[in-house]
């Protein structure tokens, strides 16, 4: 190690293993398993200018590190509550995967993520979330507030920032201020807001969504919307599809609304040659 | 992403007892983004051949184009109709003059020949035939036709049976591609009739 | 005089509406060895006479009667040198035919094609009219063809004919001859005769030259052969 440190070796390359890399790991604790937040990294002084070599081929074609699978994912804000409402159709590339993927993570009994983007960043970080607030319920004898709950989420991905998450979620809930929906992404963005619908078929959704969005809609009504954004947005968008699911929050905690094939709902409509 | 799978679509064809099939999604899109659901790859070139071209869909279009007029030149310059496979060959050789700025559709030929025997084939974008006896696939979901086929098909289909094989080959094997689907037409060839049916599939 | 104002250049009309050089195309075709051609039930037969200048001539080394595609012969009455460039392309036509096709050329597509090049030499600039006459006969679609090329483009379809020296009387013969279920043998016999009608000299196996089409192709016939043929002849 003497030689380590006369060369000067520490500034160029990481010599040592998992505990000297992570500021977050506690001292005693190198696997995931004791700390969810320590990953493990490159062994390398600057994972992220790391990474970067990687993102590249050597004839500068990049390589598919951001693997953004297709999605529809939508939730509003409303005089009833929050809804959400998402596809289930998983992609690798032009193939699907499955068509019963399962968009929406339950939380905690008063809170909802939906994901979007890479779906093992996703299911991974919502499990460490769905701890983390957990935890704050133990040691605060309270529910944490969505505010505070997508605070953290947003600081836990921030940190991974640039070394190749992708995820675009929304965290939906309703604590004591009332009904509240955030917008959290991978790039470190987190925003609260009523509308908001995130994936490859947002933008067909938004279409839907905005023109039929009012404050006052009756929770069928809003179920309704929320069901045909989806709807309209899986016919359009190839990498969207599947059942779609709805979910209402109400104070007292969330609600399964209904599961319904997208095509058969798309027939039921009878909106052929659109 | 390969052009071939820019607008994505998907053929099929497939060989019975004394008769043939030949079927097409129906959706034009652009990458994820669908335009139309009405888009047929599969064209009648004479009463008894058929042409698939799924690929590039402007492609599509022009090798029709090209195909229909070199058709034209050789009826009217002989007086007779094309044989399937004097039809193929002369398709290959269009798609090989292009060899080094292809056109972007991997080709489909079934018919039935001057002595009603059924006949298909199926080429890559630069005119390289292969004709199997059993069935040919192509487009953006031809790994999953391949193993629908490969389960489905028998030989000596019926034209009613082989309508129900290659139907259900297609459906299935659009329900596990993004970019194909949205409808599917199929066309059964028999000696004195041809049936076209509109097959519904998932919409999304 | 003022006709040979109007002799040299192809593409010029002479008053009269003629293009002259072609018409001397079709003399010099005229003037030249007579060719033959039969349709029978089951094949075709082409003959022409190959008389030699000189007897330290070496036979069986050029021919007139030729091959152009498996199913497809030709002969002529005319100049030689003319004819093996119409030989020369019509092989190139059939095989590039085959090339887009992989299918053998039909006969007619070939006659077409050959008298399509025929034509362009009777509007080009700078080239002359071909000196030939042609005959070419095919086996397809299971049936015998037989056409006849000429300088200017034309071309006829024949049960038989007769061209080059002597022609009318050919013609003539072969209509008196002429049935229409004739056997490919018989019509070997007969075209041996048509060219014996004003044959000069004692005919042999060596100077002429028969060649038959039939569901197997086209061949020349080997000089033993026309031997028999000729044994059956008295």
């Amino acid at each position: 190690m003497a030689l380590v440190e006369l060369c000067n070796l520490e500034s160029q390359v990481n010599v040592y293993p998992f505990q000297k890399q992570n500021e977050l790991a506690e001292p005693e604790a190198n696997m995931n398993l004791v700390n969810p937040m320590q990953l493990a990294l490159p062994p390398l002084g600057n994972p992220i200018s790391f990474m970067k070599q990687f993102s590249h081929t050597e004839s500068g074609k990049p390589i598919k590190f951001d693997f953004q699978h297709g999605t529809t994912t939508l939730g509003f804000v409303f005089q009833g509550g929050v809804i959400l409402a998402v596809d289930s159709r998983a992609t690798g590339g032009q193939y699907i995967g499955s068509q019963y993927m399962k968009k929406i993570v339950e939380i905690n009994d008063y809170m909802l993520g939906t994901l979007a983007g890479g779906a093992a960043d996703c299911v991974y970080w919502d499990r460490v979330l769905s701890k983390q607030c957990r935890i704050y319920e133990l040691r605060n004898r309270e529910r944490i507030s969505v505010a505070a709950a997508s605070k953290l989420m947003a600081n836990m991905i921030y940190s991974y920032k640039g070394m190749g998450l992708s995820m675009g979620m929304m965290l939906a809930g309703y604590d004591k201020r009332g009904p509240s929906l955030y917008y959290i992404d991978s790039e470190g963005t987190r925003t609260q807001g009523k509308v908001f619908s995130v994936g490859s078929g947002s933008v067909y959704a938004y279409g839907v969504l905005d023109s039929g969005y009012k404050w006052d809609l009756t929770d069928e009504e809003a179920y309704e919307l929320g069901r045909s954004s989806i709807m309209y947005a899986t016919h359009r968008d190839a990498y969207s599809g599947g059942i779609i699911r709805v979910y209402h929050i109400k104070a007292d905690g969330w609600k399964h609304i209904s599961n319904q094939d997208a095509s058969d709902l798309f027939y039921d409509r009878k909106v052929q040659n659109i | 992403m390969s052009i071939l799978a820019y607008n994505g679509g998907a053929v099929v064809a497939m060989k019975g007892k004394n008769c043939v099939a030949i079927a097409s999604d129906k959706r034009f899109g652009i990458q994820a983004q669908t335009l139309s659901v009405n888009f047929e790859k599969v064209f009648e070139m004479s009463p008894h051949l058929y042409v698939g071209l799924p690929g590039l869909a402007t492609d599509t279009q022009t090798v029709h184009q090209r195909l229909k007029f070199r058709q034209n030149l050789y009826e009217l310059k002989e007086g007779r109709r094309m044989s399937p496979k004097a039809f193929s060959a002369m398709l290959s050789n269009l798609l090989y003059e292009r060899r080094f700025g292809p056109y972007f559709v991997e080709p489909i030929v079934a018919g039935l020949d001057q002595n009603y025997e059924p006949y298909i084939n199926a080429m890559d974008l630069i005119g390289c035939i292969t004709q199997p006896d059993d069935f040919v696939v192509s487009g953006t979901c031809a790994s999953q036709l391949y193993g629908m086929c490969e389960v489905l098909w028998e030989p000596n289909l019926e034209p009613d049976d082989l309508f129900e094989t290659i139907s259900q080959a297609l459906v299935n094997a659009c329900d596990r591609d993004a970019v194909s689907g949205w409808g599917a037409v199929v066309h059964i060839i028999e000696k004195d009739k041809v049936t076209i049916k509109h097959v519904k599939t998932r919409m999304d | 005089m003022s006709n040979e104002r109007y002799s040299f250049s192809l593409t010029t009309f002479s008053p009269s509406g003629k293009l002259v050089q072609i018409e001397y195309a079709l003399a010099a075709v005229a003037a030249g060895a007579p060719s033959v051609g039969i349709k029978a039930k089951n094949g075709v037969v082409l003959a022409t006479e190959n008389k030699q200048k000189s007897m330290l001539y070496e036979e069986q080394s050029i021919f007139k009667v030729e091959t152009v595609t498996d199913h497809i012969g030709m002969v002529y009455s005319g100049m030689g040198p003319d004819y093996r460039l119409l030989v020369k392309k019509a092989r190139k036509m059939a095989q590039e035919y085959y090339r887009t096709y992989e299918e053998p050329i039909p006969t007619a597509q070939l006659v077409q094609r050959v008298a399509l090049v025929m034509q362009e030499y009777t509007q080009s600039g700078g080239v002359r009219p071909f000196g030939v006459s042609l005959l070419i006969c095919g086996w397809d679609s299971g049936r015998p063809y037989l056409f006849q090329c000429d300088p200017s483009g034309a071309y006829f379809a024949w049960k038989a004919t007769a061209m080059g020296r002597n022609y009318i009387n050919g013609k003539t013969f072969l209509e008196k001859r002429y049935s229409d279920d004739l056997e490919l043998d018989d019509a070997v016999h007969t075209a041996i005769l048509t060219l014996k009608e004003g044959f000069e000299g004692q005919m042999t196996a060596e100077n002429i030259e028969v060649g038959i089409c039939d569901e197997n192709g086209f061949h020349r016939l080997s000089v033993s052969t026309v031997r028999d043929h000729l044994a059956n002849i008295p």
